[in-house]
């Protein structure tokens, strides 16, 4: 080197600006690379339901009485979802009943009703009623806006709702009955880590203490989202979390802890430890 | 870490991209400044690595190795390309002007870089195989086609390509490796 070249150990003035706006003009943030191929929400719950579908159909008789959730067997498990779906299909025809409805009382009755009757005819019955649900969905408008169990949401949404849903029992059958775990398709994952990082400032918009969120999903449907979780404008620094995409679903499912989720965290580890918490509570099950 | 790493920007994490950068472009820098020399190209080269980074960051296995050796190894290959380009530049730009009767002047500075540039291709080519030799410099240093080619060294005209092209790519080989060696 001459005394004209440049010092490598010297980084040029504004090369970190330039290099960095160079990069996110080649990507936006946020998009996962490699990007799963986006599907629409109603193919998402299309595939939720055959994968619970499938799993259902590797049951023996003597399984579907395994004790598995809110005093529920499979049985009455499904029961529920067929509760589920006849609620879902009153909203889409915008019928005022099942608007402030508790999701669990006004579908214990055919929880119940269940109890005696041949596993194959719960099932058979659980997937005419998912059946008349597809029917409506595909007359209906994706952007209009259905309420249903309290909540008031659009139909794209709400399908998107119902394959966390399905997925979330699936793996409430599968820990029942000493099953591993599924993971859904990247698409579906894609599409249900987005509505779980949408809904995070909904969920803590009681918060005393609002902050700025940076969430980083890792894996095969994750991505990066930057959302204020709370009410008011954040008055500290932002909080970099980052966790798996799939653990960051059965958090929102609020089928594991905070505690049991493995997270990286930047910033303040009590907002972060808050926010997480209140992650929890979207309970999208 | 770089797996952590790996996964963030994957995800499109922009702070990963940033740490990464405050992390390791000095070294990126480094190397491309050791091939290069040239500050101006260097920083070229530093905004492709990162670029190339975050557009395909899937690139990048943390089985293989760490992150710094693949962005350092990646800025000296995109830096010795630079200089390929540049050879190839000048090597049609030498030709263009020796079939041009009155050919533009060019400022001092681009005539030294051409000059420099031509005695490495010139060095190069004497190492050739004499066969392979003779087919450059007919075609390369005095202009002619590959059919005048091919009719000056007695040769047919397929046989005159062929050892062009072989030709070629022994040139880009002991070049690269001439770059590499200097870096």
């Amino acid at each position: 080197m001459t005394a004209a070249d440049p010092d490598p150990r010297v980084l040029p003035a504004g090369l970190r600006d330039r290099v960095l706006a160079a990069s996110l003009r080649a990507r936006a943030v946020g998009r996962p690379v490699p990007d799963a191929p986006e599907i629409p929400p109603a193919e998402a719950f299309s595939r939720a339901v055959s994968a619970f579908e499938a799993a259902l159909s590797f049951l023996s008789d003597d399984e579907w009485g395994t004790p598995v959730l809110r005093g529920l067997d499979v049985q009455g498990l499904v029961g529920h979802l067929i509760g589920v779906e006849d609620d879902v299909q009153r909203a889409l025809a915008a019928d005022p009943e099942v608007a402030g409805a508790s999701h669990v009382e006004s579908t214990q009755s055919a929880a119940t009703a269940q109890a005696t009757r041949p596993p194959a005819r719960t099932r058979a019955d659980w997937r005419a009623a998912v059946d008349r649900t597809l029917d409506r969905v595909r007359s209906a408008d994706s952007r209009a806006q259905v309420a249903l169990h309290g909540l008031r949401l659009s139909v794209r949404t709400l399908l998107v709702v119902r394959a966390f849903e399905l997925w979330t029992h699936e793996n409430d059958i599968r820990q029942a009955v000493g099953w591993a775990p599924s993971v859904p398709d990247p698409s579906t994952l894609r599409l249900m880590t987005d509505l779980a990082a949408r809904l995070l400032p909904l969920a803590g918009a009681t918060l005393d203490d609002s902050v700025d969120v940076h969430l980083v999903l890792t894996g095969p449907g994750g991505g990066t989202w930057d959302v204020t979780v709370g009410g008011h404008p954040p008055a500290t620094e932002a909080v970099a979390i980052v966790t798996d995409a799939v653990g960051f679903c059965r958090l929102a499912a609020n089928r594991i802890a905070p505690a049991d989720l493995d997270v990286s965290v930047t910033g303040d580890p009590g907002r972060a430890a808050a926010v997480l918490a209140t992650a929890a509570t979207l309970a999208l099950d | 870490m770089d797996a952590v790493l790996a996964a963030r920007l994957a995800a499109g994490d922009d702070y990963a991209l940033a740490e990464v950068f405050d992390a390791l472009a000095h070294s990126v820098y480094g190397s491309a400044v050791r091939v290069l020399g040239d500050n101006s190209a260097a920083q070229d080269v530093v905004q492709d690595v990162f670029v190339e980074l975050w557009t395909h960051p899937d690139r990048y296995d943390p089985a293989a190795g760490t992150l710094r050796t693949y962005l350092t190894v990646l800025a000296r290959h995109r830096a010795v390309d630079v200089i390929r380009s540049e050879l190839r530049r000048v090597a049609r730009q030498e030709r263009s002007w020796r079939l041009t009767p009155a050919p533009p002047s060019a400022g001092a500075g681009d005539e030294m870089v051409a000059a420099e540039t031509a005695s490495l291709v010139r060095a190069a080519v004497k190492l050739l195989p004499a066969s392979q030799r003779q087919v450059v410099e007919l075609a390369y240093f005095k202009g002619l086609t590959c059919r005048e080619v091919a009719h000056a060294a007695g040769i047919p005209e397929g046989t005159a390509k062929s050892r062009l092209r072989l030709a070629m790519a022994k040139l880009e080989e002991l070049l690269d490796h001439q770059l590499l060696e200097s870096s």
